[in-house]
């Protein structure tokens, strides 16, 4: 009682005025309160899908973390009866075979994203567009049954002309005879190699339509600037495009790792499975992890399966941690930013 | 007037004067829509022509069809001649990269390299046309370049910072430097001001005036003031309802706006439309 009636001058007048932002309602309608809420949900939703996978594959990989420690990493065989195991080999073949992907696929992707978005007239351009998707519409299994029926018995040959003529490179060196009749069946079939080739056909499409995407952003100013000056339409690309759609073309290409490193199919039926470390992707037999999970998942014990899965985990650490650093280098750029 | 060109560069051109522009009956179409019917005129050397009239008249077109910048839209046709010094720019064996590093044009929006430093940007012009020059040479024609277009005093300390870092009147002024460093004998300019605060406008002006001597300037421009100002003679663009647009009225500056001959000319020189 007595409070309320304290007379208002009893209170000193503050000496300083402490200023506190005050809060702002941003009064959204209805509508936009439920896009925002479901959007949101959604989002969140593809974070814990994600991270669940994570966790799952991390949790059952902490057995097999256990029986063999650090030598899970350094074990090339996989021989989980004599209870030696280890996915040294595999990591190997896995990136000797994204590295062939890569190789073949980055050039291919550029000259194309390059054609399409600069030189190609419009109908053209959209008839080109199309059948780049098309390719990657394709499933896996038709890209490996074409490595393994079609382009295989041609490969050998380029890979038997790669031996001669510069085998003294130890990355194209093959433990054979090279005079000796390359035949089907031959020391250069069922390479990393081969399933390098069908894996870049399957990545080849995402690089181009990253690339193509950012190059087309280049501002038209500058073109026109680079133009005006007389350049050349190289010298245009050159000076403007290329610059301009570098994070496109780093971005692109880790985002087709990431996939190379995980594919799985068309890997199982071209390769011959091998468990030594070797870098010599011309050569008969290889392993990736992700074919040596599919090869292996069928029979597995129960403690097999937690070595696969550890595999698993492995490579999914891997291909995260490539992806994220393309997104972060595409995001930085220029490119990825909304240049005006 | 004969100038001898040196094909292979432009960098060994005395900068003794400009070229003469002349368009013939220059008709322009976007697909199947007419922009503009029939434009010929005279833009004698070392003069500045003004380009004016209200919005979608065919300036912009009209200037663009003369360093053969209209082609690159794909639907874009034209019809016509246009002669520098008397040879027709489209004829057949007149290489387009050579032309347009004759006819050189600065754009509505500051357009530098924003990767490039401020003097690479100065030089881009050279490297593209795939000129070499020596080192000092170089540093001649950077300063040559930014002190015609009465930049240099304000970047001469940092010529290693990226374009982008300058404000747009200096991007401006930067880019008229770019375009000047190949030397071109003559300049279009589309409507250099419109982004740019007063103070950059009358330094881009001054600019004009200085550059007059060697460079024969083009310039669409959507302020009377600057048009009266810059330039010696002008031609007042018109596409009344659904025409394709055209040339009203040309002639010397203070003719166009101080005894104009057509009604619609003198209707929008004094503001009444447009």
């Amino acid at each position: 009682m007595t409070m309320l009636l304290e007379p208002a001058e009893a209170a000193p007048a503050p000496e300083t005025v402490i200023e506190v932002p005050r809060s702002i309602d941003p009064a959204l309608p209805i509508s936009d309160k439920v896009f925002f809420v479901v959007a949101k949900g959604i989002g969140i939703s593809v974070l814990v899908i994600m991270g669940a996978i994570g966790v799952f594959l991390g949790l059952q990989s902490i057995p097999t973390f256990r029986r063999y420690g650090f030598s899970f990493f350094t074990e090339s065989s996989w021989q989980p009866e004599n209870d030696v195991l280890g996915i040294a080999a595999v990591l190997v073949g896995t990136f000797t075979v994204a590295l062939v992907a890569m190789l073949i696929a980055f050039p291919l992707a550029l000259s194309a994203a390059l054609y399409i978005s600069e030189y190609a007239a419009p109908k053209v351009k959209s008839f080109l567009i199309s059948m780049v998707d098309l390719m990657a519409a394709i499933p896996s299994i038709v890209w490996g049954l074409w490595g393994f029926f079609l382009l295989q018995p041609k490969a050998i040959h380029v890979a038997h002309w790669l031996h001669t003529h510069l085998g003294w490179i130890p990355f194209f060196h093959v433990d054979t005879d090279p005079n000796a009749a390359p035949w089907a069946q031959s020391r250069y079939a069922a390479s990393a190699f081969i399933a390098g080739i069908a894996v870049s056909m399957m990545v080849l499409p995402m690089a181009a339509a990253v690339m193509r995407q950012v190059f087309s952003q280049a501002p038209i100013g500058e073109r026109e600037a680079a133009l005006a000056l007389g350049s050349t339409r190289w010298g245009m690309i050159r000076t403007v495009v290329l610059p301009f759609g570098r994070g496109g073309i780093i971005g692109g290409t880790m985002l087709s790792l990431g996939r190379a490193l995980g594919e799985t199919i068309a890997v199982v039926l071209i390769i011959s499975p091998a468990f030594d470390i070797k870098f010599r992707p011309l050569e008969i037999g290889t392993s990736t992890v992700s074919a040596l999970i599919a090869g292996r998942f069928g029979e597995a014990t129960s403690a097999q399966l937690s070595a696969l899965l550890t595999a698993g985990f492995v490579l999914f650490v891997i291909t995260l941690i490539i992806n994220t650093l393309a997104a972060t280098i595409v995001a930085r750029s220029r490119s990825g930013a909304n240049a005006d | 007037m004969t100038v001898i060109m040196d094909t292979s560069s432009g960098i060994g051109r005395p900068e003794t004067g400009g070229g003469s522009l002349e368009a013939r009956n220059i008709s322009a179409w976007f697909g199947s829509n007419k922009v503009l019917e029939r434009v010929s005129l005279d833009m004698p050397a070392n003069t500045v022509t003004a380009l004016i009239g209200p919005s979608g008249c065919g300036k912009s077109t009209f200037l663009r069809v003369l360093n053969r910048m209209h082609e690159l839209v794909p639907s874009a046709r034209l019809n016509g001649e246009v002669l520098l010094d008397g040879m027709d720019i489209y004829e057949s064996g007149h290489r387009i990269t050579e032309t347009r590093k004759r006819i050189g044009m600065v754009f509505q929006k500051p357009n530098p390299f924003p990767a490039m430093s401020i003097a690479d940007n100065v030089t881009a012009g050279l490297k593209l046309t795939g000129t070499r020059i020596s080192r000092s040479d170089r540093e001649d024609l950077i300063e040559r370049s930014l002190t015609r277009a009465s930049l240099w005093k304000e970047v001469k300390d940092r010529l290693k910072e990226p374009g982008a870092a300058l404000s747009g009147g200096q991007q401006q002024r930067l880019c008229i430097a770019r375009s000047l460093a190949v030397d071109p004998e003559v300049l279009l300019m589309d409507e250099p001001c419109s982004a740019l605060d007063p103070t950059s406008t009358r330094r881009v002006e001054e600019t004009i005036h200085e550059i007059r001597q060697q460079v024969t300037v083009v310039i669409v421009t959507h302020n009377m003031q600057q048009a009266a100002r810059v330039s010696q003679q002008c031609a007042f663009f018109l596409a009344e309802s659904g025409t394709p647009g055209g040339i009203v009225e040309s002639g010397a500056t203070k003719d166009i706006f101080g005894s104009p001959v057509d009604k619609r000319t003198e209707d929008y020189v004094n503001g009444r439309f447009g």
